[in-house]
């Protein structure tokens, strides 16, 4: 392989991991909020949470991408393929995230809410000193593991021709037919970056741990 | 002091509570004892509003808790601020998980004086280790729950009720979930309390323990305190039939 | 045109790449499961260098996303004198991929699962493989029904990046009709919804193998 192909591909592959990780850090805040909806007093707005995963689960990731493609130059948004892609990704991940959230507010031993509560902790402070930091503690295994998903998921924007490292492959391979060095090389980016990011979550896991902070409720 | 009035409750259509009266004078250390699911535990909760009731009245020194009657006539809850401040009276110790893992034992007693009392942060952590230092755990400061046994684990919970300054300490089998060395240690701080006179109502199966330091057992059976009185009289005298049958099998 | 219209004027060409969507699925994960069986014999007798091979084959199956052995087989196999047709080259990308999960799935049932009856079939002198074909494997897919339904509902999902390669499943067929006729909302919700069909008759599927399974013990 050539250098001016191998440096094609490490654009990529930077492009790659720029649109996952600024679509996980948008999701999650919107994961956040989905979840806090999953839990409203109104039936309605819970009903809402429950619709929106069901849909945005149970549809494939390349359909939704293709509806926003489409949908943004009919809705008068002429922005580029990355916003597309970036959106398209929130969206979905959001999903995931949401109910990863979900799972761990729903982990929390009752004792503990009621002890915050008999506190007569305010609501601000019991959700930023307990409930947010419980979350964390019970969801970073999953959490990790959907921003690992994110960087392949972001591998299907290249059909809506967003430019990364799957759509820079494929290029490439319709130009050289160089097939199996091409999509050997890609591979190896991809799972440098989801086996390092996998790493990297385990070890933020174990200094939490340390602390007491993360693994099994009570 | 507290009274309870007639409080009734019922989760879906089982009825639990059939209208319960309870008097918890100054001082006093009431015992609840009763069989699994007879809703001691239910009314212990229902004290500090972690269960809703249907009926009755809760009042704290004379002053109605929990619910306000309008001038027509409705019950309408207290709002939330009113409530939160309403729980800060009473201290509740759980049967376990009662401590945030996240935080240390010194950051779980402070927590409530700083942010529901907003008692500034250097006061907070000497009010926090002078309790710590009472319940025995002084070198435990710093320590997390995970490395703390059941019995420092409740000890600190202990501490982090009384950081509250409450009028009452409820106390729901603080002991049952423990290997039964570690029960003495958390005995030993209740024990420690009584000299200050302050309010307690505990449920528990422990009967040697609740006959040492209660100043009336009650017993619950059927939604309501069937019989209560001195601890010799409810242990050694019982009157209730179902109360007789309850001691039997507990020997 | 009103999505009513639409429908009425279409449907015949999406059940046709609705059928296509579902046999390709049907087919890649049976065999998907079939090849993840395989993995899990090659982890319990290839020794330390089986299990190590069966590990690695995981990991770059997890660590890589599916469109990339869509691409290999489909662009690679005809350079190596294989043109396969589109369908086949996806299905088999399909197959490799998910069989990598199936067999993680397999190990964690496996593991989950009282050792004493594997061992008693071993002592009654059952040979290692019909103690695998009999005892072992039966007991491991029963337990492994539920995660097995979620994995078969993402290789469902999964069938529509063959759009990439030109197969004429349901997500290709879409974005045929939008280029046909300019309407891309309806074109993509119908699809959408069937999409939510499937996935949801899969899900009511291994819901009920779970309840036969559970009757039958």
């Amino acid at each position: 392989m050539d250098a001016p192909t191998l440096t094609l591909l490490l654009k990529g592959a930077g492009v790659s991991l720029a649109l996952a990780l600024t679509s996980t850090a948008l999701a999650t805040v919107l994961g956040a909020a989905l979840t806090a909806l999953g839990f409203s007093r109104f039936a309605a707005l819970r009903a809402l949470y429950r619709l929106y995963v069901y849909v945005v689960r149970g549809t494939p990731l390349l359909v939704l991408a293709l509806l926003i493609f489409y949908a943004l130059p009919a809705l008068d948004l002429r922005t580029g393929p990355y916003v597309a892609g970036v959106l398209v990704l929130t969206l979905y991940v959001g999903a995931l995230f949401a109910e990863v959230f979900r799972g761990g507010v729903l982990a929390i031993p009752r004792p503990q809410w009621e002890s915050a509560k008999s506190l007569g902790l305010p609501p601000a402070a019991m959700l930023k000193r307990v409930i947010a930091p419980l979350v964390v503690r019970y969801t970073l295994p999953p959490y990790i593991n959907v921003c690992v998903m994110t960087v392949k998921a972001s591998s299907v924007l290249s059909i809506i021709s967003v430019w990364e490292l799957t759509l820079a492959a494929r290029e490439i391979i319709e130009r050289t037919l160089a097939v199996f060095t091409v999509l050997g090389v890609a591979a190896a980016l991809y799972f440098i970056m989801c086996f390092g990011l996998d790493r990297l979550g385990r070890r933020l896991e174990r200094r939490l741990m340390a602390r007491g902070f993360a693994g099994e409720p009570g | 002091m507290i009274e309870v009035h007639g409080l009734h409750k019922a989760f879906a259509a089982t009825p639990v509570l059939r209208g319960v009266d309870l008097h918890v004078d100054d001082g006093e250390v009431v015992a609840l004892i009763g069989r699994s699911g007879c809703g001691k535990t239910t009314l212990l909760r229902c004290i500090n509003f972690l269960e809703d009731y249907d009926e009755g009245e809760i009042r704290l020194d004379g002053h109605p808790l929990w619910y306000r009657t309008d001038p027509d006539g409705r019950r309408r809850r207290v709002p939330d601020q009113e409530a939160r401040r309403m729980r800060q009276q009473m201290g509740v110790v759980f049967q376990q998980y009662n401590l945030f893992p996240h935080m240390t034992a010194l950051e779980n007693v402070c927590l409530g004086p700083r942010f529901s009392q907003k008692v500034p942060a250097a006061d907070a952590l000497t009010l926090g280790r002078q309790l710590l230092a009472r319940v025995g755990l002084a070198d435990k400061v710093d320590a997390y729950p995970a490395h703390l046994s059941g019995g420092q684990q409740q000890r600190v919970a202990i501490a982090r009720a009384l950081a509250m300054r409450p009028k009452v300490l409820l106390l729901d089998e603080i002991t049952s979930a423990l290997d039964p060395e570690l029960v003495g240690e958390v005995e030993d701080v209740i024990r420690s309390l009584l000299p200050e006179r302050i309010m307690m109502v505990l449920v528990t199966h422990a009967l040697s323990f609740a006959r040492e330091i209660a100043h009336r057992i009650g017993y619950v059976a059927g939604g309501v305190i069937a019989e209560i009185g001195r601890p010799e009289q409810i242990l050694e005298q019982p009157q209730d039939p179902t109360l007789k049958d309850f001691l039997r099998r507990m020997r | 045109m009103t999505y009513l219209g639409w429908v009425t004027t279409y449907g015949p060409t999406y059940l046709d790449a609705l059928g296509w969507t579902a046999v390709i699925a049907v087919l890649a994960s049976v065999g998907a499961i079939v090849w993840g069986c395989a993995l899990l014999l090659v982890r319990l007798a290839g020794g330390r260098w089986g299990a190590r091979a069966v590990d690695a084959y995981v990991q770059v199956f997890r660590n890589t996303p599916v469109l990339l052995p869509i691409y290999l087989i489909y662009f690679g196999f005809p350079l190596v004198g294989l043109p396969w047709p589109a369908a086949v080259c996806g299905g088999l990308a399909l197959v490799l991929q998910n069989g990598a999960y199936v067999s993680e799935i397999l190990r964690g049932s496996f593991k989950a699962i009282d050792r004493v009856q594997f061992d008693a079939a071993k002592s009654i002198g059952l040979s290692p493989w019909s103690a695998f074909r009999k005892v072992v494997l039966p007991q491991v897919l029963v337990y492994s029904i539920p995660s097995l339904g979620n994995q078969v509902v993402l290789l469902l999902k999964d069938t529509s990046l063959l759009s990439a390669i030109t197969v004429t499943e349901l997500t290709m067929q879409a974005k045929l009709l939008t280029e046909q006729t300019g309407a891309a909302y309806e074109a993509f919700a119908v699809v959408a919804v069937l999409y939510l069909v499937l996935v949801a008759g899969a899900e009511a599927l291994f819901r009920a193998a779970q309840r036969a399974v559970r009757w039958s013990r």
